[in-house]
């Protein structure tokens, strides 16, 4: 019984918070004559041609091309962002270096708006011929995911009882080799899902995508409008739809597959207890 | 101890200061003088020392303290009820995903969609003639609300970003809950503690460290929100949805106030280290 | 190996095997356009044509570059405040020139250009006195309207009479319908409160016309034509500003009394060029102010099924002044820091020929030609003749809408104005908050 409710509630949550990518998936089965005459849920007569539209690549337009930048961009500015704030996380917690100020102060960077970092980073990137690279879009995806990446570590190397590594120093193991070998295997759920988190993050990156790049590194945030924008400002509601959907595929994938090996290791944890 | 192993913590530190050094000390440096500066897009090269105007015109400026009266009850009032529905769901589902994952891999979905392509589809979905809410409630009901207007538009983008977002909350919370031990569980069941007494005596507390980080997170998050807003509303009928983070980029971008867009940033920065050094110790404090 | 390490392994992978670092192109002229839509189309032809002539070589020939119309100008701003010379020609608009000329360089029209385009078109793209762009593309506003609905009304005696009933109550004078090509601001306001199921129940559509109240500077130049048909405008010869008029006050005033009165749809104040369009397509509106740019779609039966064939479009309503039309140029002009100037500058030559300009508009590009110019494709593109007719007559620009600010001053606007419209603060307030920005931004 308590079960049935407990499904009728998912069923609900899933509902209402998947409803825009329902009707994303729906419109984007619609031609532009049926979205602006039928704007419910049921399709009368589906049709691929928004999806023909995305995926074909021309001498402009190159979904494929964006893909593989947002996924070279978010990849690196996803482990990057792990591999330094891994070890700075374990000396904030451990350490207590840098608790009171170098702690508040990259949390801090979240919270400012990064566009007024869009100039000099700009200036910066052309001094050094890193406009329109994915190295260089990777770079400040790296920043942007460090604050939400240095959270998650903290909170959870906080978690781990001292004892452990109170055990291993008796061992004679260094420091550094305690956070390789004992403390990061122990936190591995919140790492990969502080990757997740910074993943979408970079992936759904916009002003910075916009502002660096101009053809070869594009990423898809950026390329989605190119495919939808109507003459005038308007939006051809059916192609947005569909480049959406191809867009926040990848993601989804990826979300999907990293959260079983998740639960795999948090499962296999248990089991050892 | 602490100063014998000093040196260790910071090789383990060193990395992510340098990189941030690096990469932001020079942005940063730029923008500190931009904020004294009589500047403007012609001269970003040549900016003219003018000492704290910019601070002045910002803070004098009635539309920097009603943005920043606009984030701090977005902010607020998304984290709370994000925490609390993904805190509800996380502990009450949590049966249904001991054995499978794709529920959870269903609520995830909506992480998965640039923030701005959600807010474009929401002008499609509210949309009184072409989207399907309107169309339902008008075939259902004869009337749908103005979802946008000057009165509604605040609690429309409110629910906007809970609904995109609780999955955040909710997959921390499902984290932190799967981690408890199942001992203590055992132990308390043992106690006579079930269901809802469990849950508030022995998960709760367990759970309280990442309950203070993720309200953080998506406090901060909803407080300098942008894409979805600004997509949805722009600013808002009279500027009445300018967050901060609208306020700035539309001083940069469209007034071309680069001065007053950094001094601003510059306040928010200093003002959100004070609370959070202000948390900090507060919560040092408690901890002893 | 763990999966979590497994996972971190392939995503590394990746990232190499992507590759992190894109090798850099060599672009001959590369232009930078405005992109999708028919100005896309429009200059894809015409480039392709200037590449095929012999006399181009091989190292002046045209590249062009689309990039995407979200964020285009803050884009393009970064772009040229920093000095970038990834492109040699860039896309100009009449409102953003004054932000824009002090990082691109004059250019030289061809001889013929002044014929070809005539002095008010060549003007959208000058600033302080200076010609810093080819136009290409000339954007104005149309009433559109439901031919059927205003016959069925034109030829009915009770509706008539209920017509006038209902002017009388909202505009306090019984008007009668009249044709929409003699329509004052007045009659267009009658007819939008007739055909509103919230004032008239019989209404065949919800609302009589969709009005765009978004906070965005688009809309007030949108809306601008009301107050100016009442002889308003931004300052007067003298430099002062003359917002606060009684011509700015009616044309705001119209504004407010359709919103209140319900005959917009009641999300109006989110409306932009896309929601408009929507709302109109589905049949549910009689008439609206919008952009040309909008001609295609509202009248192509396949497009929009259940407005296609009955939609018609005239210039705005007049006056008591003047019958008036926004209009603003988009064009092509030269960045300062181009690697290739020589060759740019030949291109725009050309391009401002009697054969480019040909070609352009044949691809589906809309430039605004003298009629002797336009008759050459009046066949394959009447909608050009009409645009031509209504720059010529009607055609406005504010006085100081070329200006360096005239993006921050329409942005002002936007946020007071719709500050009215939605009932946060009254009609003084508004214009006396303009015209203390107005006087910061035109110093």
């Amino acid at each position: 019984m308590l079960n049935a409710i407990r499904w009728a509630v998912f069923a609900l949550a899933a509902l209402a918070m998947n409803f825009p990518l329902i009707v994303t998936l729906v419109t984007s089965f619609k031609s532009a004559r049926e979205i602006s005459t039928n704007p419910g849920l049921w399709i009368n007569a589906p049709t691929l041609e928004n999806y023909a539209t995305v995926l074909t690549v021309s001498d402009r337009l190159n979904i494929f091309l964006y893909l593989a930048n947002s996924f070279a961009v978010a990849a690196m500015g996803t482990l990057l962002a792990v591999a330094l704030a891994l070890p700075a996380a374990y000396a904030i917690v451990r350490g207590r270096f840098g608790e009171k100020t170098l702690l508040p102060l990259i949390v801090n960077l979240r919270a400012v708006p990064l566009v007024i970092f869009a100039i000099p980073i700009y200036m910066m990137f052309q001094f050094l011929g890193l406009l329109d690279t994915r190295f260089g879009l990777g770079l400040v995806m790296t920043i942007v995911n460090i604050p939400l990446v240095l959270i998650i570590l903290v909170n959870a190397i906080s978690d781990v009882p001292f004892e452990i590594d109170e055990a291993a120093m008796i061992d004679g193991v260094s420091r550094t080799g305690i956070l390789f070998k004992i403390v990061g295997p122990v936190c591995r759920p919140a790492i990969v899902t502080s990757m997740i988190f910074g993943f979408i993050t970079a992936w759904n990156e916009f002003l910075f995508g916009l502002m660096l790049t101009t053809s070869k590194a594009v990423p898809v945030t950026v390329g989605a409008s190119f495919f939808f924008a109507a003459s005038g400002g308007g939006v051809q509601w059916g192609v947005a739809a569909a480049v959406m959907m191809v867009g926040a595929l990848p993601p989804m994938l990826l979300g999907l597959f990293m959260y079983r090996k998740i639960s795999g290791t948090m499962m296999a944890g248990a089991v050892k207890g | 101890m602490q100063t014998t192993h000093r040196l260790e913590w910071t090789l383990l530190a060193t990395p992510l200061m340098a990189f941030l050094l690096v990469c932001l000390g020079f942005p940063a440096i730029v923008n500190l003088i931009y904020s004294v500066s009589d500047i403007s897009f012609e001269t970003l090269r040549s900016p003219e020392l003018s000492g704290f105007g910019n601070f002045a015109a910002v803070l004098t400026d009635s539309g920097f303290w009603l943005a920043n009266w606009f984030s701090l009850r977005f902010g607020l009032l998304t984290a709370i009820l994000e925490c609390l529905i993904g805190l509800g769901l996380a502990v009450f589902l949590a049966p249904l995903f001991k054995e499978r994952s794709w529920p959870i891999a269903i609520l995830m979905l909506p992480l998965m969609v640039a923030p701005a392509l959600m807010g474009l589809m929401y002008r499609l979905v509210l949309h009184e003639f072409a989207g399907p809410v309107p169309h339902y409630l008008w075939a259902w009901f004869g009337n749908s609300p103005a979802f946008l207007g000057p009165n509604s538009a605040f609690w429309t983008l409110i629910v906007v970003e809970t609904l995109q977002w609780t999955p955040f909350a909710f997959l921390l919370f499902h984290m932190a809950y799967q981690a408890i031990p199942e001992e203590l569980r055992e132990a308390a069941s043992i106690d006579g503690a079930t269901g809802f007494a469990r849950f508030w005596r022995i998960e709760l507390p367990l759970m309280l460290p990442t309950l203070a980080a993720a309200l953080l997170i998506r406090f901060i998050d909803g407080f300098r929100v942008f894409d979805n807003v600004y997509v949805l509303t722009g600013s808002g009928a009279g500027g009445s949805t300018t967050s901060l983070s609208i306020y700035i980029y539309e001083a940069f971008f469209k007034q071309a106030a680069i001065g007053k867009a950094v001094a601003a940033s510059v306040i928010l920065f200093a003002a959100s280290f004070a609370v959070l050094y202000g948390l900090n110790r507060l919560a040092r404090r408690r901890r002893r | 190996m763990k999966p979590a390490t497994r996972f971190t392994a392939a995503l590394a992978g990746s990232v190499f095997a992507a590759g992190l670092w894109a090798g850099a192109a060599n672009a001959e002229v590369t232009v930078l356009g405005w992109p999708g839509g028919p100005e896309e189309t429009a200059l894809r032809a015409a480039a392709d044509a200037y590449n095929a002539k012999d006399d181009v070589s091989e190292e002046n020939k045209v590249e062009l570059l689309f990039f995407n119309r979200d964020g285009f100008w803050d884009k393009l701003q970064a772009d040229l405040a920093a000095g970038s010379d990834a492109f040699d020609l860039n896309l100009l608009a009449t409102y953003s020139i004054g932000r824009y000329a002090p990082f691109m360089e004059p250019v030289e029209l061809s001889d013929g250009a002044q014929a070809l385009y005539g002095d008010a078109v060549l003007s959208t793209m000058q600033f302080d006195g200076k010609q810093y762009g080819v136009p290409t593309d000339l954007s104005l506003h149309f009433m559109y309207y439901r031919k059927d609905l205003i016959d069925a009304l034109m030829s009915d005696d009770d509706a008539k009479a209920r017509y006038a009933e209902i002017s009388k109550e909202h505009l306090g004078t019984a008007l009668e319908p009249k044709n929409p090509d003699d329509w004052t601001w007045d009659d267009y306001a009658a007819t939008a409160l007739y055909f509103t199921k919230a004032v008239n129940p019989d209404s065949p559509t919800r609302y009589g016309t969709v009005l765009q109240m978004k906070n965005l500077l688009f809309n007030i130049m949108v809306w601008q034509s009301t107050a100016r048909s009442y002889g308003g405008d931004w300052m007067d010869a003298d430099g002062k500003i003359t917002v606060d008029s009684e011509a700015f006050r009616k044309g705001l005033e119209l504004y407010k009394t359709l919103y209140d009165a319900g005959a917009t749809p009641r999300d109006s104040l989110s409306y932009e060029f896309a929601e408009a369009n929507a709302a109109y397509a589905a049949g549910q509106v009689a008439a609206m102010v919008q952009w040309n740019a909008a001609a295609a779609d509202l009248t192509d039966a396949e497009k929009s099924p259940a407005v296609g064939e009955v939609t018609a479009t005239i210039a705005p309503p007049t006056g008591p002044e003047a019958r008036a039309t926004h209009i603003h140029g988009l064009g092509l002009g030269l960045n300062k820091s181009a690697e290739n100037k020589e060759g740019a500058k030949a291109f725009l030559k050309w391009l401002s020929t009697e054969e480019a300009a040909l070609i352009y508009a044949r691809a589906g590009g809309a430039p605004a030609l003298s009629a002797e110019a336009v008759s050459e494709v009046a066949e394959e593109r009447p909608d050009l003749v009409q645009l031509g007719e209504y720059a010529g007559a009607y055609g406005y620009v504010m006085n100081g809408g070329a200006s360096a600010n005239a993006l921050a001053i329409y942005e002002l606007q936007a946020k007071e104005f719709t500050g009215y419209w939605s009932g946060q603060q009254d009609l003084d307030t508004a214009l006396a908050n303009v015209e203390k920005g107005m006087a910061d931004l035109l110093k």
